[in-house]
């Protein structure tokens, strides 16, 4: 690698890791709000966030209304690429393009339209209608990660399937999901992590009943700067760090454990 | 002998187009068939009908006096090779062989020893735990043939199984197939677009174009008695030389090159007086010389290239427009240089007649 390029390089390294080396101080701080560089190190914050229900409860409203998303998110995007990406239909191009417009929409604009639109349907403050609009927000980017594996994906292996004697629901189980199956983690998580982040919308629609974590979050910089904010951040990056990790990790110990195994048993380990 | 697998009327029509008009076909049993034919021809579609992915728009295929119409692919039990194998990638070796038992509710143990016996009779034993990607192309073809022949299938269909091979594994692979068919009896139909493929490996060839089959026969015969104009330039080097029939009793023709000439008897088509017609004459069934031979017939030509191959030259001549191409062998070669005015000479044996 030549040096520009290497500079450039530690350049992007520095600039997106530069927060962390902000956050992960703050949030060992004993100050009472966030403050840097912290006056000194203390573990308070950690305990504090682990014991307080106002903390707790957005933290779990959080996790629900993220799994509930991904849930209804990929029980909606899975069929509709395998329809939009393999089939020929009357009005398919605008079906396209309406899987693709909460991506062209700003989320401001979308939140006052949830707004308004469920308080009719008497959604508003509640899980099930954050659920909603996040799982709106979440299609197109599921929906463009599904599309682009699906499109990659060789149908002769379906066809080579049949021909040995699947039925279609066995090439579906037995080859298309499996091979799939990556992408379709991805595009899931995907989708969570659009829900967990999501703010705008949910400031609108999830009142007291529904918070969610960012909201809560967004609340407490305004009001005290509660350095457990900093105590959550370094703990999601923490989080990231490790599913990032965990493929590799399990890729590892998987090669290492089927050398082991075919060292012992240098025939049959079909 | 009676037909294993028949195609009769087979039509298919994409929109407007079509793909295939109206192609009857019969197979016998154990027989290694070639389909042979330009891109476009209409090759896959014929695989892709026998084997239940695309219907016929009219006709019929039948394997054993059964009809398939109606059939789903998983029911006709077939045996397919894809030109780029379409091995499943998250399975092993092993695993994909096994797969065509397990959908027949073969044991996994019993199946995996089959497919284990399979992968050795294409000879890959002990290869069964490699995955696909840890094989090499010619390997990655004997699985997917392996796994197309280990649940005994009726037909074995392979859509250029070879094309993605280069040249020397191609011609091992060639050997390789040929003699796991016969081992092991199965009808086979083998789509290629290498003529010397076609050649070398088939009982009978069938010559596609255009959605039609222009001949179906055993190889020589494909060769030295194309019956169509497309096929006789399709297969081999050829000359071919406008005609009009002058006394189709007598098997005589009148050619602005070649002038009055006879041709052979062998394979005619129904001819009529005046009817305009192609005569064929294989380059290495001409000889070249600077005078007239008596006993033979002759034409005159210029020499304008000689291309040397080291055990024979390929001459190409011109008479008026008309490009004549003579294959000698040996000392032949030697006589002559570009720019020499020369004599091709034939007999009347070695000129056959397809229509325009
Ligand atoms: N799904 C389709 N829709 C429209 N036209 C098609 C379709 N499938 C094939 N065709 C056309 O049918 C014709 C025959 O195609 P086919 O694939 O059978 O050719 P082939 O002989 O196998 O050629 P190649 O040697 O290139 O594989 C081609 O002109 C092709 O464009
Ligand atoms: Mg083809």
């Amino acid at each position: 690698m030549n040096a520009s390029l290497r500079l450039i390089g530690i350049f992007a390294i520095v600039f997106i890791a530069a927060p962390l080396l902000i956050v992960v101080p703050m949030s060992l701080s004993t100050s009472a709000s966030l403050q840097f560089p912290p006056p000194g190190l203390w573990l308070g914050y950690y305990a504090s966030y682990f014991t307080d229900m106002s903390w707790l409860r957005p933290t779990w409203n959080s996790l629900v209304i993220a799994f509930f998303t991904t849930l209804l998110t990929m029980a909606l995007v899975v069929p509709a690429t395998f329809a939009l990406v393999r089939h020929r239909f009357y009005g398919k191009s605008v079906a396209n393009l309406m899987m693709l417009m909460p991506l062209a929409v700003p989320h401001i604009v979308m939140a006052v339209g949830y707004y308004s639109y469920f308080g009719d349907l008497r959604l508003v403050f509640s899980k099930t209608g954050v659920v909603l609009a996040h799982t709106c927000l979440s299609v197109p980017i599921t929906f463009l990660v599904l599309s682009a594996n699906l499109k990659g994906f060789d149908r002769n292996l379906e066809r080579a399937a049949r021909s040995l004697g699947a039925t279609p629901r066995q090439v579906f189980v037995h080859i298309t999901l499996p091979i799939l199956r990556p992408s379709l983690t991805i595009s899931a998580l995907f989708a969570f992590i659009q829900s967990f982040d999501e703010t705008v919308v949910a400031l609108f629609i999830s009142g007291r009943d529904a918070e969610t974590l960012p909201r809560k979050m967004f609340d407490s910089i305004r009001q005290e700067a509660d350095p457990v904010i900093a105590v959550i951040s370094t703990l999601l990056f923490l989080i990231v760090a490790l599913a990032l990790l965990a493929p590799h990790a399990m890729r590892l110990t998987r090669r290492m454990l089927a050398t082991a195994s075919r060292r012992t048993t240098p025939r049959d380990q079909t | 002998m009676t037909s294993y697998l028949t195609l009769s009327g087979v039509n298919k029509q994409y929109g407007a187009f079509t793909a295939l008009d109206h192609v009857d076909l019969d197979v016998e049993k154990g027989e290694f068939v070639t389909f042979l034919g330009p891109s476009g021809s209409g090759k896959t579609t014929t695989l892709m009908i026998i084997a239940g992915f695309e219907d016929a728009t009219d006709g019929a295929v039948e394997v054993a006096g059964q009809s398939l119409a109606g059939l789903a692919p998983q029911d006709r039990n077939i045996g397919i090779v894809f030109q780029n194998y379409a091995l499943f990638p998250h399975k092993t070796a092993a695993e994909n062989v096994y797969f065509p038992l397990q959908m027949r509710s073969v044991k996994r143990a019993e199946g995996l020893a089959r497919a284990e016996e399979m992968l050795t009779l294409v000879g890959l034993e002990g290869f069964g735990h490699r995955y696909p990607k840890e094989l090499s192309g010619g390997q990655q073809q004997r699985v997917a043939l392996a796994r197309a022949l280990v649940f005994e299938p009726d037909l074995l269909l392979l859509d250029e199984p070879l094309g993605a091979l280069d040249k020397n594994l191609r011609e091992q692979m060639q050997i390789e197939i040929k003699r796991i068919q016969r081992k092991l009896g199965v009808t086979t139909i083998f789509v290629t677009h290498d003529q010397s493929e076609a050649m070398s490996m088939s009982d009978r060839i069938v010559v596609f174009d255009k959605g039609n089959i222009q001949q179906a026969g055993r190889p020589l015969d494909i060769y030295h008695r194309p019956q169509t104009r497309f096929v006789a330039d399709f297969i081999g080097e050829t000359n071919l030389f406008d005609a009009t029939v002058t006394d189709a009793a007598a098997r005589r023709a009148q050619s602005p090159v070649l002038g009055e000439v006879s041709y052979a008897a062998e394979g005619l088509p129904a001819l009529a007086d005046g009817q305009e017609v192609a005569l064929v004459l294989r380059p290495e069934q001409m000889k070249l010389s600077r005078d007239p031979v008596p006993g033979r017939m002759n034409a005159a030509m210029t020499v304008e290239t000689i291309v040397n191959f080291g055990d024979s030259a390929l001459v190409i001549g011109r008479h008026g427009g008309t490009p004549i191409r003579v294959r000698l062998h040996g000392a032949d070669v030697v006589i002559l240089k570009e720019g020499d005015a020369a004599t091709v000479s034939w007999t009347e044996d070695a000129v056959y007649v397809v229509t325009r």
